[in-house]
């Protein structure tokens, strides 16, 4: 019926919007990723050299290749593989209940401007209180297993959580709101079929901040009082003096936190396909 | 898509009815500023009435009024003949912004109205894919808002107010930042839609031409506070569903230049 199309057809030959090509980003990126990578061998060379050369005490500062060998005896006494395990479920349990709690709860203050407004001065309150000052009561509460890490972790999320999905739902056009009510939507369904869906961009960047509090939160517990874990790993070598080993403990902690990150982006851009940007 | 009845017992009265119609803000802080003075409009079935004024005369705060979005300080407001209440029945409204759901496909914002409405998943698929069609967006179903043009999606946004077959719908600039070429094209395909179903249009603009060429009646208002300054009925000796024959007609030109010299928009 439309006289002329100002686009082009459509079709798998045709793609909706011009990309850049594929082989430039490549390019770019694998730039970047030669960069990163010297950046990490002069920073590792030069420590190494240091220690080596006793220009620097290598009891107090460790070495890569002695970190190296911890990292090698801890994975094959399995050390390594079961404290990894523990402090990740801890983080991950954490991680799903704090933000499940955290962002039921923002979204919902949408629902009341009256009651987000009563609850507002409580939610800074407590999110300006340092977890780690909870944690003999946690203990005190929770016991020294697997409970009390996870309700560390949680406590760590759960307010962060809390303020990026209120964020997010008092975030969207006051137009598009109007218009679902010209088009005859409930309240409820304006906050099903638009409230919630646009919050998500908000929630996800919650997301990624939360994954690295939440295993803040799991070892922050566990220096407390911990029979395994990373955290229990880092502590007891610290008591110790055995400095590689903590730095090989923490060379695990990153892995494992750049880990959770990459899984939480990864599950973002399936359940965001529409803002995946070809 | 059905036509909307032309012989159903509302046909009688005018779907909308506005009388001395009067906005006043910020009455209650004691600093009213009058924004709309005494506006009456009245839409007929089946016509195209537009309402062109100088910008900032309150066009947006009328259409707000109308939609039972905003109180009004006095006067009336009649949908089929009955004081509204909130949102009015069977009305559709379309922005100059799209207000596309960006995590929804084409059809999905499409078929959102029916969604709300609970109309079974497999109709609400197919009236939405016959619209798109008859929009001329056939092969985009499955594309989201960020891969189509403003054009395209305006589109979508007026298939999404067909959608739920509305008797009346309100404009609002709704095709003020497309392009020229594209503007044309789809107040074709609109005229084309809304005269074939016998649907009553409102529609605001502030592009005079666009009134002239669409609409059966241009409704022009005045400055702030705002007034009806003057009625034209567009007598045009060409098809209504063509803009470039009505643009192109006789008289056409005249209308412009009269409704141009009541806006006075040299004296801002």
């Amino acid at each position: 019926m439309s006289v002329a199309m100002e686009k082009a057809e459509p079709g798998a030959d045709n793609p909706p919007a011009a990309r850049p090509s594929r082989f430039a980003g490549l390019r770019r990126g694998g730039g970047i990723l030669l960069a990163q990578l010297l950046v990490l061998a002069a920073f590792l060379g030069y420590w190494e050299a240091m220690t080596a050369s006793n220009k620097q005490s290598a009891f107090m500062f460790g070495s890569p290749s002695a970190i190296a060998g911890f990292l090698v005896k801890m994975a094959t006494d399995g050390s390594l593989w079961q404290d990894t395990w523990v402090t990740g479920m801890e983080t991950v349990l954490g991680f799903v209940v704090g933000n499940c709690i955290g962002t039921v709860i923002g979204l919902s203050l949408w629902y009341s401007r009256f009651v987000s407004a009563v609850v507002h001065p409580f939610i800074i309150a407590l999110g300006s209180i340092p977890t780690i000052a909870l944690a003999p009561i946690i203990i005190i509460w929770f016991g020294t297993g697997l409970i009390s890490k996870i309700a560390m972790a949680t406590l760590s999320v759960v307010v962060v959580a809390v303020v990026t999905s209120y964020k997010g739902a008092i975030g969207v056009d006051p137009d598009q709101i109007n218009l679902m009510r010209t088009l005859g939507a409930s309240k409820f369904q304006i906050f099903r079929k638009l409230v919630v869906p646009a919050s998500l961009t908000d929630i996800f960047a919650g997301l990624r901040l939360t994954v690295g509090f939440a295993l803040i939160g799991a070892i922050i517990g566990e220096f407390m009082s911990s029979s395994e874990g990373l955290g229990h790993a880092i502590f007891k070598a610290g008591s110790l003096y055995i400095i590689p080993k903590v730095f090989a403990a923490l060379v695990a902690t990153i892995v494992l936190a750049l880990l959770l990150t990459f899984v939480v982006g990864k599950v973002e851009r399936v359940l965001t396909p529409w803002r995946r940007t070809d | 898509m059905q036509p909307a009845r032309p012989s159903s017992p509302v046909a009688a009265t005018p779907p909308l009815a506005v009388r001395n119609l009067r906005k006043v803000f910020g009455e209650d802080v004691g600093r009213p500023s009058e924004v709309i003075a005494d506006i009456s409009v009245s839409l007929a079935h089946g016509e195209i009435v537009a309402i062109v004024g100088p910008s900032g005369c309150g066009k947006s705060t009328l259409l707000n009024l109308l939609c039972g979005l905003m109180p009004r300080s006095r006067g009336e407001v009649l949908w089929y003949g009955a004081p509204a209440t909130g949102m009015p029945k069977r009305v559709g409204y379309m922005l100059q912004k799209d207000l596309l759901l960006p995590w929804r496909t084409a059809l999905k914002n499409v078929s959102l109205g029916l969604e709300l409405h609970d109309v079974p998943a497999g109709e609400r698929v197919e009236r939405s894919r016959k619209l798109l069609d008859v929009i001329g967006l056939g092969g985009f179903h499955d594309y989201y808002p960020s891969a189509l043009s403003g054009g395209m999606r305006q589109r979508v946004a007026l298939a999404r107010t067909m959608a739920n077959e509305p008797e009346v719908l309100l404009l609002d600039e709704p095709f003020a930042a497309l392009d020229f070429q594209t503007k044309l094209v789809l107040e074709n395909d609109m005229a084309r839609l809304v005269r074939s179903q016998h649907r009553s249009l409102l529609l605001i603009t502030h592009d005079v031409e666009e009134a002239v060429s669409l609409a059966d009646r241009v409704i022009v208002l005045s400055h702030r506070p705002t007034r009806v300054k003057a009625v034209y009925d567009v007598g045009l000796d060409a098809d209504r569903t063509d803009m470039m024959a009505a643009r192109e007609s006789r008289g056409f030109t005249d209308y412009v230049r009269k409704i141009w010299s009541d806006l006075e928009v040299t004296r801002s």
